[in-house]
């Protein structure tokens, strides 16, 4: 083969040229009209979303400009996948969309950099009545509110009824009070494991990715923190972190859970439930389609254990409005028309998640699919306390967030102990939050 | 040395004005972010509002910086080892493709098949491949009696799976390189070679692989750059671990820009990279000047 000096260095600058790129961010095209450039009265709307999600948010949207004429919603979904490469390239080049859907994991970060429409005086009195004091905790930023908390979600365990009973696991908790101590839950992995199939574990934990933050659960249940009051000075370093990652680790000594279930791993612990790898699975509500149209055993749900107390992770979404939005007064108006009653009743009970005001917590929400599933994890979500969801808020989470998988996986698979662990990550997020 | 005909100016102009439209581009899609990357890279920014300049901050950060050793490590052991076997196994696919060997249409077809498949959907093979609760190949190493292998809990199994799994995307395009060369060389080379008494294994060694000396040197060149910025089958197959055990450059730099929004520190990441491709392609193209060996 001959191959021309030139055309060899042609060759070579364009193969090398992508190498730049993880540098230079994602240019998106959602077209958003930030900055009052659209028709007047028209704001953008860019979110991901399961079917029936988007499904509700379309409906909500039409009943919106129904209610007020002249006012439009462009709605833009995207995968999740390049939801926050599309909306930080959006950002940054100042054109980004009038709302957006945040996680609240993520909140602080967009918060914290000052991208967010402060509410305090666009939103009308008394809105924050309408939200249970855990959900507005985590939508604040330096004591004002940039977003309204949309819906939340929080694990319980989702448990192979075949499985458990072949094992002799016939009595799961009924009812928050009664749901498993550490220890119970401990005994019962035991069961689990003498009594599976060789290959078959008691259960996976959904802490992989980003879902790190469900660890936390364990360390609110040990009544710890990771991060004071000030969202800057970490917690961590405590008898009750050291207890967390203790027991969090004896689920790998144990074999309670399969290798692959550590919190860097590629595999989600629902795809071992569903695969039958596992008998139990800790999950959010919004599995509940999934795991109705796909598991193909029978199945239930049960109540997350309690440690030293009750308490979970504040999973789910916010809406938040840009800082650059052109009309701030109907941007605040459609993040309050949404988050209404019925709006909010609507959207949770056909996505399986949970709402965020207390009015829809006193029994009267019922999701659509397997609706007596419904109690269980509104009984769950009763456990997560407003200083645990204050904590997530913190604008320094995506630096807090690979400290904790790192230093977890290390706990879990290597042989760092419960002390050193929780040293190292007290270290990791004093360095991520500048304290 | 050879007089270089003067060309005609209006055919000059002709050339100028059919490279331009490519030159644009390049200017506008790589130099142009390429400078960008430098510039951010001089920043400590989360990306948000204007970056503050530190300087060669991140740049000394990055020499004290134990994760960005360990992954500027892994990156080279994988672009060594899948360089070597890819090319290997792509010379002898080749070779062994260019006899007469009945449907060998049919396997040069299936080798260069991997080609055509993206990236992401590879891993996801590879997923299925050496899942270790349910894959496919611990089923396999159990069914004949041989012990199951942690491909994804263990650090070295780990390893060995992104190198699999790029070895068989790769070989097929090595295979399609090597077998133009191969082409390329003339019959009455290797017969002069038998009547001088040569056996099979001497004319390979020494006609056969002298005269893809042009093949190779392109190979190695796009394999070491291909290694180098590998990202979509580690993101997807391992996710850089366990224990960061399959952290490479690109996904290091990923996770610091995109995760972390340390996107200064990760640009300089990024141009650390691009400085050791241009370097090896550059010292390469010195070093094998004499390679240009045609027939």
């Amino acid at each position: 083969m001959q191959l021309s000096r030139r055309a060899f260095l042609a060759a070579t600058g364009a193969v090398a040229a992508p190498l730049l790129l993880p540098g230079c961010g994602f240019v998106g095209g959602s077209g958003g009209s930030g900055g009052g450039t659209g028709a007047e009265g028209t704001l953008t709307f860019t979110t991901w979303g399961t079917d029936a999600e988007l499904a509700g948010f379309r409906s909500a949207i039409e009943a919106f400009q129904q209610a007020n004429e002249g006012a439009t919603v462009e709605l833009n979904a995207v995968p999740y996948e390049q939801m926050f490469t599309n909306i930080d390239a959006q950002l940054q080049a100042g054109n980004p969309p009038d709302i957006f859907r945040v996680p609240y994991y993520t909140f602080g970060a967009y918060a914290g950099a000052g991208q967010l429409l402060d509410l305090s005086s666009h939103l009308s009195d008394g809105v924050q009545d309408q939200f249970t004091e855990t959900a507005w905790a985590a939508v604040q930023n330096g004591g004002s509110p940039f977003g309204l908390p949309h819906h939340t979600d929080t694990s319980a365990i989702l448990y192979n009824k075949t499985l458990l009973d072949a094992a002799g696991v016939t009595d799961v908790p009924t009812s928050v009070d009664d749901a498993w101590s550490w220890d119970e839950l401990g005994l019962v992995a035991d069961r689990l494991k003498a009594g599976l199939p060789s290959g078959t574990y008691p259960f996976a934990y959904n802490w992989q990715g980003n879902g790190v933050t469900r660890w936390l659960s364990l360390l609110f249940q040990a009544d710890g923190a990771f991060l004071d009051t000030d969202q800057r000075t970490p917690l961590i370093d405590s008898d009750a972190g050291r207890s967390a990652v203790e027991f969090s680790s004896s689920f790998f000594r144990n074999g309670w859970v399969p290798d692959t279930d550590t919190t860097t791993s590629s595999t989600y612990a629902a795809d071992t439930w569903f695969s039958g790898t596992v008998a139990m699975v800790w999950s959010g509500a919004f599995q509940i389609p999934d795991a109705d149209s796909t598991a193909d055993f029978e199945w239930g749900v049960t109540y997350a254990p309690v440690g030293v107390r009750g308490g979970g992770d504040f999973g789910g979404n916010a809406l938040v409005a840009t800082q650059a939005t052109g009309q701030p007064e109907l941007a605040a108006s459609f993040l309050e028309f949404v988050t209404a009653r019925e709006q909010m009743q609507g959207f949770c009970q056909a996505a399986s998640l949970l709402p965020t005001r207390p009015d829809l917590l006193d029994g009267s929400l019922s999701f659509d699919v397997r609706p007596e599933t419904t109690d269980v994890f509104v009984g769950q979500a009763g456990q997560v306390q407003p200083q645990d969801a204050a904590q997530v808020a913190s604008p320094s989470m995506s630096g807090i967030i690979p400290v904790l998988k790192t230093q977890l996986d290390a706990a879990f698979l290597g042989s760092q102990d419960a002390a050193a662990t929780v040293t190292a990550m007290a270290q990791g997020i004093a360095d991520a939050t500048g304290a | 040395m050879r007089e270089v005909p003067r060309r005609p100016r209006g055919e000059s102009l002709a050339a100028y004005g059919f490279i331009a439209p490519n030159y644009a581009l390049l200017g506008v899609f790589v130099l142009v972010p390429l400078v960008g990357a430098f510039v951010v890279s001089l920043q400590r920014t989360d990306g948000f509002g204007d970056g503050e300049f530190v300087g060669a901050a991140n740049y000394a950060r990055l020499v004290t910086d134990p994760v960005f050793w360990r992954a500027l490590a892994t990156t080279a052991g994988f672009t060594v080892v899948v360089t070597a076997a890819s090319m290997a196994l792509g010379l002898a696919t080749a070779v062994l493709l260019n006899s007469v060997l009945p449907a060998r249409g049919l396997f040069r077809s299936v080798l260069i098949l991997p080609m055509a498949v993206s990236g992401v959907a590879t891993a996801l093979i590879g997923v299925l491949v050496f899942d270790q609760n349910n894959g496919i190949l611990d089923k396999l190493l159990g069914a004949v009696g041989l012990p199951e292998v942690n491909w994804q809990s263990e650090p070295v199994p780990a390893f060995a799976t992104i190198v699999l799994v790029t070895i068989w995307w790769r070989t097929g395009f090595n295979m399609l390189i090597y077998l133009a060369g191969l082409q390329g060389i003339g019959p009455d080379l290797h017969e002069a070679a038998r009547l001088d008494g040569a056996n099979s294994w001497q004319r390979f060694r020494n006609v056969t692989v002298p005269l893809l000396g042009p093949s190779s040197y392109f190979l190695v060149v796009l394999n070491v750059i291909y290694s180098f910025q590998v990202f979509d089958i580690v993101f997807v197959l391992t996710g850089g671990g366990p224990q960061g055990a399959t952290n490479v450059l690109v996904t290091y730099a990923y996770d610091t820009g995109f995760v972390t929004r340390d996107q200064g520190y990760a640009a300089a990441i990024g141009m650390v990279l691009l400085l050791l491709a241009v370097v090896f392609a550059v010292v390469q193209w010195r070093a094998s000047r004499t390679r240009d060996l045609v027939e």
